[in-house]
């Protein structure tokens, strides 16, 4: 589950406590109980791995016996040559920007209309979120189904004297067909949880606000533009920066569909990751990648979060 | 408001529900497929996909239950989820209390170091990762995948659970401080029992992200009897077929469990989702 | 280590190797005993790798010749076993000869086979005679007869270029009918280009083919294509053996009309009488503290009830030379047989022949990118000779 990284400031209550409270939450010793178990996991099992990843992208490795260090070779190679490496680049920035926007905009309209319903608010709320709960790997066999050229929703267009194309191995256009279907069934999966995000920060904006407005004449319009959009700004941030990491590291879904194909055009970072490194064995090239693709969730929520400046509002 | 308003306030209330339903459709239907596959026949299935069967064969689920050991798996899945999910609330808790509420220089400097953790892909660490594990012999027990899928779902319990020690009034821990509690007490008798909400969440999504991880379970986990679910699943395609009807029982009961635990709870883990996100 | 789990499979092969396994464990009870270890394919070898280097390797694996197998010598993973066959020339010439021939690296031997299989057209012999149609053994006539099959309403050939090795197996048929055996050592070596003329030739027929091939072969998966030949809708498949078992499985009538030639000829080109094989072979790992049990493990895959069941229940050619019950086992496997009594010469798998698993990706891809019209026999060629500038001829 992606996360957003959106973290500013610090305590801020009031600090009347007095001495004796300050003393009791500044306790060095507590402190280090509450955090080693969490620290010393977390460095051992992710971060250290990862100093050996940093090593193994300057190496010639075959992730069987052989080392050799090379340098920046695999660097090189890797945006000097490599033309999936362009392709997963690509398809990369695509997939992240189509799930940015398509997640948000209808993530936040089915929120507004879920507001503005009375009845079974709640079943179609659970009903859309429900596949962000499901395994990525089993949908994305079922959707590889769906769209297969037999036995798939092709079969159901036939019946009404329709030719569907061949969802998954069109291959014309800057943006291949398959893509678009991959980016569909993510939104399809995951839109349920943008719509949970907005409709927590919508309903809690507080009818009074609503009220006046009317009362000066807004209509529901105006009242969306200039109340509503304003005050869950903040929550675009996290669900931005959310979808974006999510979908740069995405990979269960992509690889069940398409497995990168036809002929690698469907790969993205994480699935060419996994070809270069488990199927041909280059452990140093697909730690490299590994490195990129880090990098790249690095720099996005760095961004997400600085050109959308979060301003507080009181509710 | 004039009465016309009302009534083209209906109009659109039923559009809207036109429109929640259809994609209603769109949500269930292909779950529903999932259903009807799995009741035919492998011929069935390539000659008519999308009719009902004509006789139900229950065996499917019979025969995945039996071959792939679904059981065992199943069994081992709760083992290796509920476990991290324990283990992995409480460290995870810990620290964002001491990162939430403490006072200290390097707070901030700790959940940054913790949040890096969420862009890390699995596939980065899966090699050097194992091969450590290996040399100190640990590979192949249920307890090798559990320690990971701990450190894994550690930045996004410390991510959230700060969200919720910070939104709780500075009031309560005052109080608790002048009646003599010290800071353990402060923790586990106040922090905690309160953010039952945020523990319901945080421990939801690692449940299930765990539940579904693949990719390292399947390279630590060689002995048949300890494998997990997701594993488990991906055996019914062979090197040169694959039995499809029965993969699809196979799924289906791979994500039943989640299906039912999100039905029930629905209600609270939407609720809680929406307190957890406004406050963090 | 096996590459499919065998309690779920269904696969013939996998269950014959279930009762090897089985046996052996009965036979050493208290001595030895076989764990075996299974994934699937997709994984195989990201588990193997990591077993491998974390000093974990498995006793006895399963391993593909090529590219995998060289790794696997490279890295002194798998040991050489000359000497254990040469002490032991029972064993040794019990096997079919030439069988040895891909496993051999500088004239050590590093793997036994314990079966294997052939790539030939099957092709659906009540369809042939309705269009009147005989088994062609050039290519013209491969033409000629998919277009008279056409016209009496069949579709022609059923490919699979979802899957991409499907379609990389008639491409490889048609290079080294072009080109002869020299075509794959000269290329690998770098004496002469991917863009040389057999090469274009081939490619050229690849197109020319594929204008028969079933209108969902883009989408089609393996399995789907197989399908579709033994439920009648299509003439010809292009398979390796081992679809007999599957075939006869599903529609067991089906068995009656099937019939199997060899690849055709091509006017002017090389020696059609050469097949694609491929060997499923057992190694032992060079680090293992169990070497006389290995070699006992060996020696039941490849004894004569294996063998046997190999050929008469597996479908699969045994690798040595027994003698089954032709009666029991599929007709087609009888046919296969007949046609590789006649082989002058193997060749593997195009893509598993090359230097390595990513080359013969490389060269996959560049052939469903042909098939699909993404690009010009040309362009497609020009692809695999950058791959080879770039990473292997240096």
């Amino acid at each position: 589950m992606p996360v957003p990284y959106i973290f500013e400031g610090s305590v801020s209550e009031s600090v009347t406590g007095g001495i004796n409270m300050n003393k009791i939450f500044s306790d060095k010793k507590a402190i280090i109980i509450f955090i080693a178990p969490a620290f010393i996991l977390f460095t051992a099992i992710l971060l250290l791995p990862i100093g050996l990843v940093i090593y193994y992208s300057l190496c010639d490795y075959d992730g069987m016996k052989t080392i050799n260090f090379i340098g920046l070779g695999n660097y090189i190679k890797l945006f000097k040559q490599d033309d999936v490496m362009k392709i997963a680049l690509k398809n990369s920035i695509f997939f992240m920007l189509f799930s940015a926007v398509t997640q948000q905009i209808i993530g936040l309209f089915i929120a507004i209309l879920l507001t503005n319903i009375k009845k079974g608010r709640n079943f179609f709320k659970n009903v859309y979120y429900l596949p962000a709960v499901l395994s990525s790997a089993a949908l994305g066999l079922l959707w590889s189904f769906i769209f297969n050229p037999r036995i798939g929703i092709n079969n159901l267009l036939a019946k009404i004297g329709i030719q569907g194309p061949n969802w998954l191995m069109e291959i014309k256009g800057f943006i291949i067909l398959p893509m678009w279907m991959i980016g569909f069934v993510a939104t399809w999966q995951y839109v349920g949880q943008t719509m949970m995000l907005y409709m927590a920060q919508i309903t809690g904006i507080s009818p009074s606000l609503y009220e006046a407005a009317y009362i000066d004449g807004c209509g529901k319009t105006k009242a969306f533009w200039h109340i509503t959009l304003p005050l869950i700004k903040p929550m675009v941030a996290t669900s931005l920066s959310l979808t974006c990491i999510g979908s740069l590291k995405f990979f269960d879904l992509i690889f069940n569909m398409t497995t990168g194909g036809p002929s690698n055009r469907t790969q993205v970072l994480a699935t060419h990751l996994y070809q270069q490194g488990f199927r041909y064995s280059k452990m140093g090239y697909a730690s490299a990648i590994g490195m990129v693709l880090l990098g790249m969730c690095l720099i996005t929520t760095f961004l997400v979060n600085r050109f959308i400046k979060v301003e507080e509002y009181e509710m | 408001m004039a009465k016309g308003n009302r009534k083209k306030l209906k109009v659109s209330q039923v559009l809207i529900l036109i429109f929640l339903i259809v994609l209603v459709v769109v949500y269930l239907a292909p779950l529903l497929w999932i259903i009807i596959v799995s009741l035919k026949t492998n011929s069935e299935l390539t000659l008519d996909p999308f009719g009902i069967p004509k006789e139900l064969h229950w065996e499917n689920f019979k025969e995945a239950w039996e071959k792939a050991y679904l059981g065992v798996a199943l069994r081992n899945s709760v083992i290796v989820c509920s476990a991290t999910l324990v283990v992995s609330l409480l460290f995870g808790s810990m620290a964002a209390f001491a990162i939430g509420r403490m006072r200290w220089k390097f707070s901030g400097a700790m959940m940054t170091y913790f949040l890096v953790g969420m862009m890390i892909p699995v596939h980065c660490v899966l090699i050097p990762l194992y091969v450590q594990f290996s040399k100190i012999k640990m590979t192949d027990s249920l307890i090798s995948i559990i320690i990971p899928y701990i450190t894994f779902s550690l930045p996004i319990t410390i991510y959230i659970m700060v969200g919720f020690f910070r939104s709780m009034p500075g009031e309560l821990f005052e109080a608790a401080c002048i009646d003599g509690c010290n800071i353990y007490r402060c923790f586990f008798t106040i922090a905690l029992p309160l953010s039952k909400t945020g523990l319901f969440v945080t421990g939801l999504m690692t449940f299930v992200g765990n539940w579904n991880e693949l990719l390292l379970a399947l390279v630590f986990i060689s002995d048949k009897m300890k494998k997990t679910l997701p594993v488990t699943l991906s055996y019914f395609a062979g090197p040169y077929k694959t039995n499809y009807v029965q993969m699809f029982a196979a799924i289906l009961i791979a994500i039943a469990p989640n299906v039912i635990v999100y039905c029930i709870f629905s209600n609270q883990i939407v609720e809680g989702l929406t307190v957890g996100a406004v406050k963090g | 280590m096996f590459w499919d789990d065998l309690d779920a499979s269904e696969d013939l092969i996998t269950i014959g190797y279930r009762e090897v396994i089985e046996r052996f464990n009965k036979d050493y009870e208290g001595q030895y005993k076989v764990t075996p270890i299974t994934t699937n394919l997709e994984e195989y070898i990201t588990k193997f790798n990591a077993m491998v280097g974390s000093n974990t390797t498995p006793d006895v694996f399963i391993m593909d010749p090529g590219p995998r197998l060289t790794d696997v010598v490279n890295n002194g993973v798998a040991k050489d076993i000359t000497s254990i066959l040469n002490n032991d020339k029972d064993w040794y010439n019990s096997f079919s000869a030439g069988i040895f021939e891909r496993l051999t690296y500088d004239g050590k031997i590093y793997a036994v086979p314990t079966n294997f299989a052939a790539a030939l057209v099957f092709y659906n012999t009540e369809m042939f005679a309705n269009a009147g149609v005989a088994v062609p053994t050039t290519f013209t006539e491969l033409i000629d007869a998919c277009q008279k099959l056409q016209n009496a309403g069949y579709t022609p050939i059923s490919c699979s270029a979802g899957t991409a090795w499907c379609l990389s197996m008639i491409a490889g048929y048609l290079c080294d009918r072009a080109g002869g055996p020299n075509n794959l050592t000269d290329v690998n070596a770098g004496k002469i280009a991917w863009t040389s003329e057999s090469f274009v030739t081939a490619a050229n027929k690849l197109v020319e083919l594929s204008k028969y091939f079933q209108s969902t072969a883009a989408g089609d998966s393996n399995d789907q294509a197989t399908a579709a030949f033994y439920n009648g809708e299509a003439a010809m498949l292009v398979q390796g053996s081992w679809a007999i078992g599957q075939i006869n499985g599903a529609n067991p009538d089906f068995e009656a009309k099937c019939g199997v030639f060899s690849f055709p000829a091509i006017e002017g080109g090389a020696d059609p009488n050469r097949m694609i094989v491929k060997t499923d072979n057992l190694c032992m790992s060079a680090t293992t503290k169990h070497e006389e049990a290995c070699i006992a493990l060996m020696k039941y895959f490849t004894d004569e009830t294996a063998q046997k069941y190999t050929a008469e229940v597996g479908g699969k050619i045994p690798v040595t030379n027994i003698t089954f019950d032709k009666a029991k086992a599929p007709a087609q496997l009888t046919y296969v047989m007949d046609i590789l009594s006649k082989a002058t010469g193997t060749l593997g798998f195009y893509n598993e022949s090359l230097p390595s698993t990513e080359a013969g990706a490389t060269f996959d891809d560049a052939m469903v990118d042909i098939f699909l019209g993404a690009c010009t026999v040309e362009q497609g060629l020009q692809k695999v000779q950058d791959f080879f500038t770039q990473n292997i001829w240096k």
